[in-house]
């Protein structure tokens, strides 16, 4: 049969920002995916050489504007390393509840989105917003900011979670299970739903290596490979985190590895917020100017909320000489050809979903 | 005033036009009903979405956003219309106008009660659905006439789901049709009048309502404009003004899926206290308002998976309908 071209995108209702695809389609079946990117870049990297050291947290947090508190950690984790500044014990436990309720929000957020982009009229995705809105109001109390926080300083915070906060997000954190409860019902028993997004767009463990994904993608094809786990960082290892692993690679399991992994952060907030100690949790101010660079070269990795990310800094005196940056869903981007080969043309919407692609991390 | 005493008066009193002036009357009627349910149900949808989605839905312009429906319509109107280059302009300026036409004259066909109706012609059953099946092929001229492909596949599309949902819905109308020994709608109303058919063929219903959706272009089965894929399916290039008339099209859609369901199975006008008219308005927003919760909570089927609900549930399920109303009823 002919092969067909179909353009999607970059204007198109869900594509998740400015990703434009050449899908090749023999009836209405895909039989390739070339991913155009670049509408959104704006060469952050770049941007951070000409920059001192902490003046680049506002353009970390633009990178990945679903979760931009972790990119910013990550950003602050690295110059750390550079610079060998320890991170008090509070300040440890406060960045993990910080993220946590920012990966619950993140999260959240896709829940809404998958739903929307099989076809629903928005209706879960009104509930995800609401229910990411209230993580998004804790964190403006903790953070005074409500999305792009620049609350990450260097050996801690810029301020201190305040009076109440503790209380505030256990009752949240109560709601929210309630809440995801609701979601099992209306999502997970739902036929279309199971229809949809059942044996869609399998990858396989080692196909799932070999395609370098990594995430709830590939940690929904069975390996478990979780960096707060395998390579842990702040208080991860005396939380007691179990990362959560799912065999089936297909897009149901992408979509119940997210929904676990609310679950288990809800989890680690409450333990997190069981046993933080007393103490200091304000980092260095931001006047910072030429500080002590001890190791030249420092490559840091976090697991965000959709994948490892990772930074690679070659830092001067005055701010990095070179930063680079492995963008998680750049990674993830590059699979889909293969994940979306032989399924069907309304699949690659879902496929692409499950992916949870946010472009300005695509392209930076 | 039905066509056939038009036809009778001319032939005897020489009144035709007494009598083309009641049609244009009740024309007049149906018109202004159709433009009324259109803009209160268009209203009533979007505060029961907003509700379910736990917003508030319009407010702003007028009590309860009550005209903001007409301020949408006055800002859709104002907009310049373009036409693609690739476009085949004649049927893309002709289509959306004469699918509305089609859909409104079915209505204009359907009895409101035993006195005010346009015509009881005794086939008005079998009419109803013949004009029925022009909807997915003007859909087809359409979507193939914009000349992008997206229209395109929507258009094939719209071919698929004319032949799988269809033949389980006539063979449905066609059980109904020998169950009552008419094509009438009067005399099916008629029947109805002791038991309404919903409870002697409850099964026929469900293959009906389904089908309907399908035929609605209601989710789950909205595969024909599916926003997540096809942008807006056939509607992709039409223009502002055009989009208007569809959003008219769909409710005027909507409204004649209630009716049509409401006077096959639930008793046409039949009903205590009310006049005959408002009781199938009443029924017919009922169903309508069934067919809106449906469309806010489900997603999309995917084409092919619907294709096979056709083929393997409903036209089964229609056919065992009509042996079991057959065995048990005949």
């Amino acid at each position: 049969m002919a092969i067909t071209k179909v353009n999607v995108g970059p204007i198109h209702p869900s594509t998740h920002g400015v990703l434009r695809l050449v899908v090749h389609l023999d009836g209405d079946t895909i039989a390739k995916v070339e991913p155009h990117i670049g509408f959104l870049h704006r060469g952050v990297e770049k941007l951070v050489e000409t920059r001192m050291y902490m003046q680049s947290h506002p353009y970390m947090e633009k990178i990945d504007y679903m979760a931009p508190m972790s990119v910013d950690d990550l950003y602050v984790s690295t110059v750390e390393k550079a610079m060998e500044i320890e991170v008090s014990e509070r300040a440890q436990y406060v960045r993990v509840v910080l993220l946590e309720l920012q990966r619950i929000a993140s999260h959240l957020f896709w829940v809404g989105s998958i739903c929307n982009d099989l076809g629903q009229l928005f209706t879960t995705f009104m509930w995800g917003f609401r229910d990411r809105d209230m993580a998004l109001r804790l964190l403006e109390t903790a953070t005074g900011q409500r999305m792009f926080y620049v609350n990450m300083r260097l050996g801690g915070l810029a301020r201190d979670i305040p009076e109440g906060f503790g209380d505030e997000t256990l009752k949240f954190l109560d709601y929210l299970e309630k809440r995801l409860r609701e979601y099992e019902k209306f999502i997970e028993k739902n036929p279309i739903f199971i229809q949809r997004m059942k044996d869609i767009g399998r990858i396989s463990r080692s196909e799932a290596l070999d395609l370098g994904v990594t995430g709830q993608v590939l940690r929904a094809s069975g390996v478990s490979y979780d960096v707060r786990k395998n390579n842990p960082y702040y208080v991860y290892d005396k939380l007691d985190f179990n990362p959560v692993v799912l065999q089936q690679g297909d897009n149901l399991a992408r979509y119940r590895a997210r929904v676990l992994e609310i679950e288990e952060s809800i989890r680690l907030i409450r333990k997190a917020l069981g046993k933080m100690p007393e103490g200091n949790a304000l980092g260095m101010p931001v006047k910072l100017v030429s500080p002590p660079v001890k190791n030249r070269i420092v490559s840091v990795s976090r697991e965000n909320p959709r994948g490892e990310e990772m930074m690679y800094m070659v830092g001067d005196p005055q701010g990095p000489y070179r930063l680079s940056i492995r963008a998680p869903t750049f990674i993830n981007l590059s699979a889909l050809d293969y994940m979306a080969r032989g399924n069907r043309f309304a699949d690659l919407f879902a496929i692409m979903g499950t992916l949870d692609l946010v472009m300005a991390d695509v392209d930076r | 005033m039905s066509i056939d005493s038009i036809i009778e008066n001319a032939i005897n009193s020489h009144s035709l036009a007494i009598s083309l002036a009641g049609l244009v009357v009740y024309g007049i009627i149906i018109a202004l009903l159709i433009f009324a349910f259109s803009y209160f149900f268009g209203w009533f949808e979007r505060k029961l979405i907003a509700k379910v989605q736990y917003r508030h839905g319009p407010t702003y312009v007028g009590k309860y956003g009550i005209l903001q429906n007409f301020a949408d319509l006055v800002k859709l109107l104002a907009k310049e219309i373009i036409v693609p280059a690739n476009a085949n302009k004649v049927i893309i300026a002709l289509a959306p106008v004469v699918l509305v036409a089609l859909n409104v004259f079915i209505i204009f066909l359907i009895p409101f009660s035993p006195s005010l109706q346009a015509s009881s012609l005794g086939l008005g059953l079998l009419f109803i659905f013949v004009i029925l099946g022009f909807t997915p092929i003007i859909l087809f001229m359409i979507g193939f006439a914009s000349g992008n492909k997206f229209s395109d596949i929507s258009a094939q599309r719209s071919v698929l789901m004319l032949i799988s949902y269809e033949l389980p819905m006539i063979i449905v109308v066609a059980t109904i049709a020998l169950f009552t020994g008419s094509y009438s709608i009067n005399s099916l109303i008629a029947a109805q009048s002791k038991l309404p058919f919903a409870v002697i063929m409850p099964i026929g219903l469900f293959v009906f309502f389904v089908a309907m959706l399908a035929e609605l272009e209601r989710p789950p089965f909205d595969t024909r404009e599916a926003d997540s894929e096809l942008i807006a399916g056939w509607l992709t290039d039409l223009s502002a003004p055009y989009y208007a008339l569809s959003l008219l099209l769909d409710y005027t859609r909507m409204l004649l899926g209630g009716l049509l369901i409401a006077i096959l199975f639930f008793g046409g006008w039949e009903g205590p206290f009310l006049p005959a008219p408002l009781w199938l308005l009443i029924k017919a927003f009922i169903i309508a308002f069934f067919i809106t919760l449906i469309r806010v909570t489900t997603m999309r089927m995917r084409v092919d998976k619907i294709l096979k609900l056709g083929w393997v549930w409903m036209m089964p399920l229609a056919l065992i309908n009509l042996v079991i109303t057959f065995f048990l009823f005949l």
